[in-house]
């Protein structure tokens, strides 16, 4: 039903990587894309602000600082309920020029995360169970660098990471050498991503299959994870990018590649833009017209409906579609059956049985979903299975629910 | 009712099609050539009349003829079934303020084929009662059951009129609730007895042998099988694990009894007689009532293959024993999936960090 919308894709001719560069006046940080942190401004509205300067932090681990992606004046700072961050919107100033960090002594485990808790390069991190970003002291049991992307459209991670194949060769190696745990490059099978692997480096091809393109199925994989207190990082491929560039510029990488799909779009492509680019001007003059467009961050199958009000691209967000239409299913809450048919099970992270765990998130069994996996789990994984199920049940807010209660009691 | 509940029942219509439309053939034929070969069994009721008037003859019939023969005893029991199923459904969707489910429909469908062709319309009412009430009333509707209520409906009627086949003169007392016919022939007779009722693979591959309605035509049921399995509506592995299990346990019977009696059924005719073929794509593989994870599909399978031979063989009061194997399956499908389950988190507790 939606693969025919889908037949008005992506020319060949527009897949080159990286696209052309298109620029946009505003962008955000998300309070979203933070979860479980207690955000600290560290700016007002109106201050001038360079790229890399820090903007806010984390308040309990004041280390942990969010900088700015670009160089401009702080335009808004907007809060939703209880006054929790919603967005920062900086207003872009191309006059101005970035800060530029002093290199990293990338040799030590030391030097190394002071420098990505400097640069603000720390928060692309993110921990399982519980996709936190880790503490500035934590040891991970393995770090999962996700250099696949197998959403339908997506931008084809090999190609970007060739074309910037010195930054990431270096984020890497020097990622080895934030802890001493084992670092997991995951990326498409048939592809060589530019790393030399190594006794603590290790490569790891994943089918082509979209399901296999998330952390959840290659910590399945490699390292599932129990209730012992452990914990694991992964980190997108263009966040590794990003850290690349500052390792050897001292500067903030100001770009990231991203697709334009859906059947809405004048001309879908393969595009560049400033991390956090406001949606509305990304796509402006890109659409057919106007009147009833639904727009989702991620593809058309598995993408989440960006709101109605000033929006912005999320953090690791790496496509945009617009679809005609007014809405699409989106998942909520109801009482609904599951009909446990076998496709479902097509949908779930590999090595987890669909039906049981779904059962176990609808009636909130917490143990139940532990022992079935949860813990490897955050919402992107299950993203699939809530729109492949009839029930019309969010499968993502109720593990979101389980994992806050896990979170109290761990360790 | 939302859009993919409509999308569903439109599919299990198509995929109900193949067979119904076999089943008017076969009824039809069964009715008339019996009639041609006795014209005073002609009874006067309902059935009867409904084919007179429509203008059926025995003599040399045609396909329309045939076709408005089966129509004139399928037509009755599926209607009685259908307003039996409407009306409780109905009142349980006023009652408990719910959504009116039109799966009620499918439901009678399958109930209707798996009747014999003269089933007395007050059995048709107390067996679709009881599947819609017991089967799915209780548990809150569709997709919270964990039975399928047309297989629900057919056994309680089974166990309450197990005298009915023996009482219609028509169907050479062949066709009972417990869809016997062709396999309690067998062990009468044997092969002999077989030929002599006109029964050869071929016969019962495409279905014009007596039975329940629906269940003789083994390319209808493939061609619904098909439609099912090419929407991925009922399971392939439990399919096939199924069949697996059947030829298996049927193959172990025939070599236990390679130099005796002659009395054991070839896997062949295992599948060709009977209702299993009907049972294990129709029931068995209802997603609600089956096993929800991979390895507990292939168990279940086995197990229903296995059981069928298995009291086909021993017990000869059930010469088809699909539906009380079905009915076991069913409730045991979810201590099997616990047993997998449990074995799963066990693995994963072993190779967590």
């Amino acid at each position: 039903m939606r693969n025919s919308e889908l037949q008005t894709s992506i020319n060949d001719t527009d897949l080159a990587a990286p696209g052309e560069y298109k620029s946009v006046s505003r962008v955000a940080l998300l309070g979203q894309d933070f979860r479980g942190v207690n955000l600290e401004l560290l700016c007002q509205q109106g201050d001038k602000v360079k790229a890399g300067a820090a903007l806010m932090r984390d308040a309990q681990r004041p280390r942990i600082v969010f900088t700015s992606p670009v160089s401009g004046e702080v335009a808004k700072i907007e809060f939703g309920a209880r006054r929790k961050l919603v967005s920062l919107q900086i207003d872009v100033d191309e006059n101005l020029d970035s800060i530029c960090f002093s290199p990293a002594q990338s040799g030590s485990s030391a030097g190394m995360r002071e420098f990505m808790l400097d640069t603000g390069a720390w928060s692309a991190l993110r921990t399982r169970p519980f996709g936190n970003i880790p503490g500035p002291e934590s040891e991970p049991a393995a770090i999962f660098v996700t250099a696949i992307d197998n959403d339908p459209q997506a931008p084809a991670a090999g190609p970007v990471m060739d074309l910037f194949a010195v930054e990431f060769r270096a984020a890497v190696n020097a990622l080895v050498n934030v802890g001493a745990s084992p670092v997991y490059v995951c990326h498409a099978s048939g592809y060589r991503p530019p790393v030399d692997t190594s006794e603590q480096l290790h490569c790891q091809p994943f089918p082509n299959d979209y399901r296999m393109g998330l952390p959840g199925a290659h910590i399945n994989a490699l390292c599932p994870i129990g209730f012992a207190g452990k914990e694991i990082w992964h980190i997108g491929y263009q966040e590794v990018i990003s850290l690349g560039h500052l390792l050897l510029n001292g500067t903030p990488w100001q770009q990231r590649i991203i697709t334009l799909t859906g059947d809405a779009l004048k001309r879908p492509r393969y595009l560049r833009a400033l991390p956090g680019a406001s949606i509305h001007e990304l796509l402006a003059d890109e659409l057919d017209d106007d009147t009833a467009v639904t727009i989702l961050s991620g593809s058309a199958e598995y993408g989440r409906q960006v709101a109605p009000r000033p929006a912005f691209l999320s953090a690791g967000q790496r496509q945009l579609t617009a679809l005609s239409g007014s809405s699409v299913e989106s998942p909520g809450s109801s009482d609904q059956p599951v009909i446990p048919t076998e496709s479902l099970d097509a949908f779930a992270p590999p090595g987890i049985y669909a039906v049981p765990l779904m059962r176990a998130l609808q009636v909130g069994d917490i143990d139940r979903a532990r022992e079935l996996g949860a813990l490897e789990l955050v919402e992107e994984d299950l993203a699939a299975l809530s729109r492949a199920c009839r029930s019309q049940f969010d499968y993502g807010l109720s593990l979101r629910r389980i994992l806050d209660q896990l979170q109290g009691e761990y360790r | 009712m939302t859009n993919w509940q409509r999308d569903l029942l439109k599919l299990q219509l198509w995929a109900l099609a193949p067979v119904s439309i076999a089943a008017l053939f076969n009824v039809g034929y069964q009715y008339l050539a019996a009639l041609a070969n006795n014209p005073a069994i002609e009874l006067d009721d309902i059935r009867s009349r409904i084919t007179q008037g429509l203008g059926a003859s025995y003599e040399n019939p045609g396909i329309y003829d045939m076709l408005s023969a089966g129509f004139a005893h399928l037509g009755p029991t599926l209607a009685v079934a259908l307003l039996t199923g409407g009306l409780w459904e109905r009142s349980i969707a006023e009652r408990r303020k719910r959504p009116f489910e039109l799966n009620f429909i499918p439901v009678s469908i399958l109930f209707t084929l798996l009747l014999p062709a003269s089933v007395p319309l007050a059995h048709v009412v107390f067996g679709m009662s009881f599947a819609i009430l017991v089967g799915k009333g209780i548990f809150g509707g569709e997709g919270k059951t964990f039975l399928s209520p047309a297989l629900l409906g057919i056994a309680i009627m089974q166990v309450s009129f197990p005298g009915v086949s023996s009482s219609h003169p028509l169907w050479n007392g062949l066709v009972g609730y417990s869809g016997s016919d062709a396999i309690a022939l067998y062990y009468r007779g044997g092969e002999a007895a077989l030929t002599a009722a006109g029964i050869n693979p071929w016969s019962a591959l495409v279905g014009y042998i007596p039975g329940p309605a629906g269940t003789t035509s083994i390319v209808a049921i493939l061609a619904g099988a098909v439609i099912l399995l090419g929407t991925r509506l009922i399971a392939w592995r439990l399919l096939s694990a199924q069949l697996l299990g059947l030829v298996l346990c049927a193959s172990f019977f025939v070599w236990l009894d390679s130099n005796s009696t002659g009395y054991t059924l070839s896997p062949a005719w295992h599948l060709l007689l009977g209702s299993f073929a009907f049972g294990a794509v129709y029931l068995a593989c209802d997603p609600v009532a089956s096993c929800c994870t991979n390895p507990g599909r292939w168990i279940q399978g086995l197990l229903i293959g296995a059981l069928v031979v298995l009291i086909r063989e021993i017990n000869p009061t059930h010469p088809d024993a699909v539906i009380p194997v079905l009915l076991l399956a069913s409730i045991i499908a979810p201590l099997i999936d616990h047993v997998v389950v449990a074995l799963n988190i066990r693995q994963r507790a072993r190779r967590h960090v």
